[in-house]
């Protein structure tokens, strides 16, 4: 009895000693993710920082090897196959916008653009260039929006993330994403932070809470659970409802700033979207 | 004679008391059940309490480990009621950052749940 009080006590401790991060969120992007990668260097020692692109998985190995094998017949195959046929459908027009280097594109997302002072993502762009040529948009979170992204993450598989933050704007973009992720909200009081920082590699019940470190390398993803690709700002929805905290909608400013913070924390990290997630 | 009037006497508090701790008991928990009993049903249900999504406690599977196992909780808080207001998420109990949702602050759960939830975690 007194070992295993000793057991939790310590839990405890380890619990609250980890959670001096926020305190210390920076006002300098470089710095923060330095911070982050640091953060994670010192709480996983044993984990090299490239592998955060397979999400939770690298806490488990029972997990990893499960996951492995789903991956070497992975269910978004078709997807991928949708979203080629789709491109090809509008080649002229999806060229026009982003080049016909159809491994150029993905990598070029999330960016910040000085002129109407908000971030693109690679799914707002797909759409704007669709309505900009007088075609229908595609509809937001699955089905062809996200198989058309994961088409340009498929073909710019191994690159990496790289996004820049040359102006104050951007800056301005990054800090909002970062203080909606670390601020608590909702009825649990709960912050991305709480679970994707402090508590990465722990338990909710029998799920592994992923780093956030990693987040954006494969979406769009194929969820298990919701038999489709998704994208990013899809997975922001449940997670928010999760929190018992309103949703906000995918691209608004609010989720496009999270995400381009999101994928900076990320820079460096191959893309290997699509992924697939339990 | 004497020592058995006592002891109906002892129960008849002790049951008044109960329902004085927590006047919704009778309607809210499953009839005939303990105070206890009905705070593990409401500590375990996911839709609830749903405190294994963080802590290990004895009779619950699938526990998440973010938080301490919920065990020798009489050694740990000698002050029940600072247990409560732990649960309650009263803020001067509250740990910076913790994940521990403020359940009687945010009205996750009633006033009354929590206290049989007390009532049962007293009991590991
Ligand atoms: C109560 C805990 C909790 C909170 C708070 C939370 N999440 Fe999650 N999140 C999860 C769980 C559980 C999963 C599924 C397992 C995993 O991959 O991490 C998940 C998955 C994700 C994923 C997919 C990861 C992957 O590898 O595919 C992203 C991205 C994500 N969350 C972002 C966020 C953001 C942004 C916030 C804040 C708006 C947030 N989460 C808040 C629990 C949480
Ligand atoms: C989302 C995660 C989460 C949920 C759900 C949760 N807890 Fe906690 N709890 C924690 C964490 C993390 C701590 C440690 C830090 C702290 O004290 O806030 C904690 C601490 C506690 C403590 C103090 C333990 C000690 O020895 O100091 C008690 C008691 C407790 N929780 C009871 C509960 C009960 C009862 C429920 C369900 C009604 C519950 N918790 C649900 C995360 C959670």
């Amino acid at each position: 009895m007194k070992k295993l009080l000793l057991v939790a006590l310590s839990l405890g401790a380890t619990a609250t000693a980890t959670v001096s991060m926020a305190a210390t969120m920076n006002t300098d992007p470089e710095q923060s993710s330095q911070q982050l990668r640091d953060y994670f260097k010192a709480k996983y020692p044993t984990i090299n920082i490239a592998d955060y692109k397979n999400g939770a998985y690298i806490f488990s190995a029972d997990k990893m090897s499960q996951w492995e094998a789903a991956e070497e017949f992975p269910p978004y195959l078709d997807a991928i196959d949708a979203g080629e046929a789709l491109y090809e459908k509008d080649k002229a027009t999806f060229d026009k916008c982003f080049g016909s280097d159809i491994t150029k594109v993905r990598v070029k997302f999330p960016r910040f653009n000085d002129k109407t002072n908000q971030v693109e993502t690679l799914e707002g762009q797909i759409n704007k260039c669709r309505t900009d040529a007088g075609l229908k948009a595609y509809k937001w979170k699955k089905g062809p929006i996200a198989q058309v992204s994961a088409y340009y993450a498929y073909n710019a598989r191994g690159q990496k993330i790289n996004v820049k933050i040359n102006s104050e704007g951007a800056k301005k973009a990054f800090l909002a994403g970062q203080n909606f992720y670390v601020q608590p909200r909702g009825q649990f009081n709960l912050s991305c932070a709480k679970c994707h920082t402090y508590n990465a590699g722990r338990k909710a019940r029998s799920n592994i809470l992923s780093a956030n470190l990693g987040h954006t390398t494969h979406f769009p993803v194929y969820r298990a659970k919701w038999k489709h690709l998704g994208t990013l700002e899809y997975r922001y929805t449940g997670c928010n409802k999760n929190m018992r905290a309103k949703p906000f909608k995918v691209q608004s400013t609010t989720y496009k700033n999270l995400e381009f913070f999101e994928a900076y924390m990320d820079n460096g990290l191959e893309i290997n979207g699509p992924g697939y997630r339990e | 004679m004497l020592k058995s009037k006592t002891k109906q006497l002892l129960t008849a508090l002790a049951f008044s008391t109960a329902i004085m701790a927590s006047p919704m008991a009778a309607n809210a928990a499953d009839k005939g059940m303990s105070s206890v009993e009905a705070g593990k049903k409401i500590a375990f249900s996911k839709k609830k309490g749903n405190c294994l999504a963080c802590h290990a406690m004895q009779g619950g599977a699938m526990a998440g480990n973010i938080g301490p196992a919920l065990i020798a909780m009489k050694l740990r808080f000698p002050d029940k009621q600072k247990l409560v207001d732990k649960v309650w998420g009263k803020l001067d109990l509250q740990v910076p950052n913790s994940m521990m949702p403020p359940f009687g602050r945010n009205e996750v759960l009633t006033d009354a749940d929590i206290n049989k939830i007390v009532d049962f975690i007293y009991t590991l």
